[in-house]
């Protein structure tokens, strides 16, 4: 072998076997008394971030419950038919979806609305 | 002929998997560096991604046959599970995409870094979720091509745990937001079309008043469940979709929170699009293939077809059909298997490249054991069992990390620790109980959710409180982590487009 070579081997890195990280925590330090006024913005981003979330849940599982109760306290409700289907059908089959995704979207807007105001007022 | 055009499908979605999964990664590995690449997926695939790898078994064959068997009760579960992700939007989304976790475990080490105790049970809570999840799928497909071609049971199983195996192996599942976007498509297209032929052609036939009328009532003549069935099931199925282990995975391919906010809003839209047509095949389903019966009402989407069409176009539909449902077992299954993997290689592989090569065939290989010596419950009614386990363990964990800084370790680990062993214990024990019998205790152990959710989240509350010395010095700043939204983030309104990309 040539010294040449030699070299080129020496450079050559070592060979490392691929492993996932064993700790995936990020090594967080605690927060420092000075920075308790941003640790207060933060505590108020997050409670108007839970408020909007827990009521947007609290209607979904209201709207929900109430649906169930209210089909299994009243079956009158089957007699309806719309296309000879039976509102019940109608509402649970069809009618909640646009509900959902209508909550989704309003919730999005809220959320993001919340995190401009935290920005504007944390800088 | 049925039997030969369904497997015909079979192959070429399984050829088509495989394919995309290898060359996809070749062509991800060239033209960028695929790490980077995957945090600037657009939420259109991201969301589709997601779709493809959530619509399961349960979802694709397990509502049609949910709805023929308890009629009016049945839609609750397709409502459940869209539903369980505007939860996710909710409580989850943004925050989880900011941790920069991966996985569950992932999360609850960043949060308490001290306590190995509770990523060691997160990680076992997560082995037996995906583990529960994927013996549903196995269950469909035995199903599927035992009832499409007449192949013995174990063949389906079988070929799911072998294409997921090559491609998870391989890399390729794991990097490919593509494969599992294109499945929510071929999915959706493969219950289309059946729907759209079998709509056409059954219309004219209820131009006849008194046909017309009829449907109201063989609609109302199934008997549902009970309000404290409903009550429970909308409970698990809304808050279990919180802890799903595959599903979390996916918000990490998301550029900001606010991406993954707006991925998950598109995810709702696609799911309720989807999920109109097993519901519409359902009600074709009790007006056309009632006599099933319930060990076979699963089989409804795939059988619907033959009932109202006769000769080659049958066999086509029941052909796409099958395609459709092969696609739903192997993008969820393999969505579950390289987070199970994960899990297991990390726990007891060091995490090399050869334990996640093993534990993906540990992955794979026990559910089809477990499958093929259980029988198949209602699909639909399995996984929803999962949802209340999940919902029970993972669920109280997540909300309560992310919004509660005085969570402690010790409270998460007893949380969870009771919220599994009474779900556990109550749907073990609803096994042994006779179906007969319809008190509230029994239906209390075979539906535990509206209960064992709400205690695991009492007992993660106060044990916290006890041990208020031990929330962790770091807390404050972890929480800033996860809700402070992101340097880059530029507020909504201004022209979208480029900051999705």
């Amino acid at each position: 072998m040539s010294p040449e070579q030699d070299r080129f081997a020496e450079q050559r890195p070592q060979r490392v076997r691929v492993q996932a990280p064993q700790n995936a925590s990020l090594n967080i330090a605690a927060a420092r008394p000075e920075q308790s006024a941003e640790t207060f913005y933060v505590r108020q981003l997050i409670r108007s971030q839970l408020r909007l979330a827990v009521a947007v849940a609290a209607g979904l599982l209201i709207m929900l419950v109430g649906i169930s109760a209210i089909l299994a306290f009243w079956p009158v409700v089957a007699q309806v038919t719309l296309f000879h289907i039976p509102l019940p059908w109608w509402i649970l089959g069809v009618g909640i979806y646009p509900m959902i995704i209508v909550a989704g979207l309003l919730f999005n807007r809220a959320a993001a609305r919340n995190e401009r105001r935290y920005r504007s007022i944390s800088r | 002929m049925t039997g030969v055009l369904s497997i015909l499908a079979l192959l070429m979605v399984c050829v088509a998997t495989m394919l995309i999964a290898f060359y996809g990664l070749r062509l991800s590995r060239t033209t960028s560096d695929f790490y980077v690449a995957s945090r600037t997926v657009k939420p259109w695939w991201n969301a589709s991604a997601i779709g493809g790898e959530y619509l399961s078994a349960a979802s694709f064959l397990g509502v049609a046959g949910l709805i023929v068997l308890s009629g009016q009760s049945g839609l609750w579960f397709p409502i459940g599970y869209t539903a369980g992700y505007l939860m996710l939007l909710l409580f989850v989304a943004a925050p989880l995409r900011r941790s920069q976790a991966y996985t569950i475990p992932d999360f609850a080490q960043i949060r308490f870094e001290d306590s190995v105790l509770l990523r060691k049970i997160t990680t076992y809570l997560v082995v037996i979720i995906c583990w529960l999840y994927i013996v549903p799928q196995m269950h469909g497909a035995s199903l599927t091509l035992s009832i499409a071609t007449g192949l013995p049971g174990w063949v389906g199983p079988v070929i799911v745990a072998a294409v997921v195996c090559l491609t998870v192996v391989s890399g390729g599942m794991r990097s490919v937001t593509f494969v599992q976007a294109f499945q929510y498509w071929f999915k959706l297209a493969a219950l289309v079309i059946p729907t759209l032929f079998v709509l056409f052609q059954v219309m004219p036939e209820y131009s006849v008043p008194e046909r017309a009328a009829a449907v109201a009532g063989q609609l109302q003549s199934i008997g549902g469940m009970s309000l404290y069935e409903t009550i429970s099931i909308i409970l698990a199925l809304l808050f279990g979709t919180l802890g799903l282990p595959h599903v979390l995975v996916r918000f990490y391919t998301n550029p900001s929170g606010q991406a993954a906010r707006t991925t998950t809003a598109i995810v709702l839209c696609l799911l309720s699009v989807f999920y109109l047509l097993p519901t519409t095949l359902g009600v074709l389903g009790i007006l056309y293939t009632q006599d099933l019966g319930a060990n076979n009402a699963d089989a409804t989407i795939l059988l619907l077809p033959q009932r109202i069409f006769d000769g080659f176009l049958a066999d086509l539909l029941t052909a796409i059909v099958v395609g459709g449902a092969f696609a739903a077992f192997l993008s969820t299954t393999s969505g579950l298997a390289v987070s199970l993997a994960g899990a297991l290689s990390q726990e007891f592989f060091q995490g090399t490249v050869r334990g996640f090569r093993i534990s993906t065939v540990l992955a794979t290989a026990l559910p089809v054991l477990i499958a093929l010596l259980t029988n198949s419950l209602a699909l639909a009614g399995a996984i929803g069992n999962v949802f209340a386990f999940t919902a029970s363990t993972i669920c109280p964990l997540l909300l309560l990390g992310i919004w509660w800084r005085s969570l402690t370790a010790r409270g998460a680990i007893a949380g969870m620790s009771v919220g599994a062993a009474c779900c556990g214990l109550a749907l073990l024990g609803s096994n042994m109980l006779p179906e007969s019998s319809d008190s509230l205790w029994v239906l209390m152990l075979r539906q535990p959710a509206a209960w064992s959710v709400p205690l695991a989240f009492v007992v993660m509350i106060l044990v916290s409180k006890s041990t208020r010395r031990r929330v962790p010095a770091n807390a404050d700043r972890v929480m800033e982590l996860l809700h402070v939204p992101e340097r880059s983030y530029k507020p909504a309104g201004d022209t979208g487009a480029d900051r999705l990309r």
